[in-house]
């Protein structure tokens, strides 16, 4: 995640979350990998939204997806 | 980029600036909370209130988490992060909050082991990547963040981790609303509710805000547009005499919120009898700390903590800014002794902070529209 504390939306300070688009899912381990705006990676836990699938856009804050878009 | 470029554009900001002009009455003040420290943010980073009416005034609530908590809070995070073999982990931003003896970076730089993270998981990895260390999580944030951290929890449990435990200031957004709504220092025309904050606990939280106080609520997105919008929904609501909660930010927030994380936080979390606010004092049930099935990941009990109360430096105002009887500017070190660089209160801290969305985006007073 390349966020920091000047960016827009800083994930260390609170309740924004941030668009990213899933690029793999590890159903096992209810984990996706996915894609901010920015070309960031990330590894996101998918539990409260799952099943996902590759293409979705989801909402993730602190490393959870929160909704689907 | 969808769902940023349409509500960045100048031309719909301009027509919706001109119907909020059109919309308001002469003569008549009105005072809207924006309730997220994002909104904060979005509103001086893109000159929102520029384009509001003289009579039209934001009024910046306490809904940034890292602004709300106490000294006290960071001297007990401090004393587990000096705990031989310790490695602290949290947020970013938390690491310059002052505590009474200097912040976790003074501490980190003094030899504590003391790691910012991007999410809870985060930490946890850390702990598995370092079996012979404790390694403590100091989680805050409202319900948008508390999710994570109970399934960092859920995960640490279930997989076994055991030098894994959190030192849990988690905080629920409708105490303290409800505790400036009885503030007789505040008189408040409508809200503009916390978009993400949403996403978790849905719409349904906020009706007491019409029901029992009779004040319109419209939750709102984090693009300028988004802001405005909601403005314009307050507007017609108090126009046409309605006061409900309206939901601005349908493509993301669902009006019943996100039940499997509100399951999970139940699962985890439970809520304190009372739990202490930077500048508001000590507010009941708005806190969470781990449920009784969790009390082996609770770093308050696996460590000890100091636990004393520190009152704020005299000279810091961010109380009254936090429930926003004053404009950050108008406390009385803003801008001098308390800068991003060296903050002395928590509203300085924090790029969502009222103080520090001021300071870095607005500290030059502009001309508006006069009614």
């Amino acid at each position: 995640m390349t966020l920091d504390c000047h960016s827009d939306h800083c994930i260390t300070c609170s309740d924004e979350g941030v668009p990213m688009k899933v690029l793999g899912v590890d159903e096992e381990r209810v984990l996706a990998l996915c894609e901010g705006e920015d070309g960031s990676r990330q590894s996101v836990e998918v539990a409260l939204v799952d099943p996902v699938a590759v293409g979705d856009s989801l909402l993730v804050h602190a490393g959870v997806g929160l909704v689907r878009l | 980029m969808k769902f940023v470029d349409e509500f960045r554009d100048a031309e719909l900001g301009r027509a919706l600036a001109a119907e909020i002009l059109a919309a308001v009455e002469p003569g008549h003040h009105y005072k809207f909370m924006e309730v997220c420290g994002g909104h904060t943010h979005s509103i001086y980073k893109y000159g929102v209130d520029d384009l509001l009416p003289e009579n039209v005034e934001l009024v910046h609530g306490p809904g940034c988490p890292v602004c709300v908590i106490p000294m006290g809070r960071v001297d007990d995070g401090i004393a587990i992060a000096h705990e031989p073999g310790v490695i602290f982990t949290c947020f970013g931003d938390m690491m310059r909050v002052p505590g009474s003896n200097g912040s976790l970076l003074e501490a980190k730089a003094a030899g504590a082991d003391i790691r910012m993270v991007y999410s809870p998981l985060d930490a946890l990895r850390i702990a598995k990547a370092n079996p012979d260390r404790e390694v403590v999580f100091f989680a805050i944030g409202f319900e948008t963040t508390a999710p994570s951290t109970a399934l960092t929890l859920k995960r640490a449990r279930a997989e076994g981790v055991r030098n894994f435990s959190c030192m849990c200031n988690h905080v629920t957004i409708v105490p303290p609303l409800r505790a400036l709504l009885d503030s007789p220092d505040l008189r408040l025309d409508g809200f503009i509710g916390p978009g993400h904050v949403s996403t978790v606990v849905g719409a349904r939280p906020f009706e007491f805000i019409p029901a029992d106080y009779g004040r319109p609520v419209v939750i709102a997105g984090f693009e300028p547009l988004d802001i405005l919008h909601a403005i314009r929904m307050i507007l017609a609501q108090l126009d046409e005499g309605r006061c409900e909660v309206q939901n601005q930010y349908k493509r993301v927030v669902p009006w019943q919120g996100n039940l499997r994380a509100l399951e999970v936080m139940a699962e985890v979390f439970e809520l304190r009898p009372h739990f202490e606010w930077r500048g508001l004092g000590f507010i009941s049930q708005s806190g969470l700390k781990l449920s009784d099935a969790y009390a082996e990941l609770d770093a308050e009990l696996r460590f000890a903590v100091p636990g004393v109360r520190v009152a704020d430096p005299k000279a810091c105002q961010c109380g009254e800014v936090l429930k926003g009887v004053i404009k950050p500017w108008e406390c009385k070190v803003f801008g001098t002794a308390c800068t991003p660089e060296r903050p002395i209160g928590t509203c300085m801290v924090s790029s969502e902070g009222a103080c520090a969305a001021y300071y870095n985006f607005g500290r030059f007073a502009r001309e508006k529209e006069a009614v």
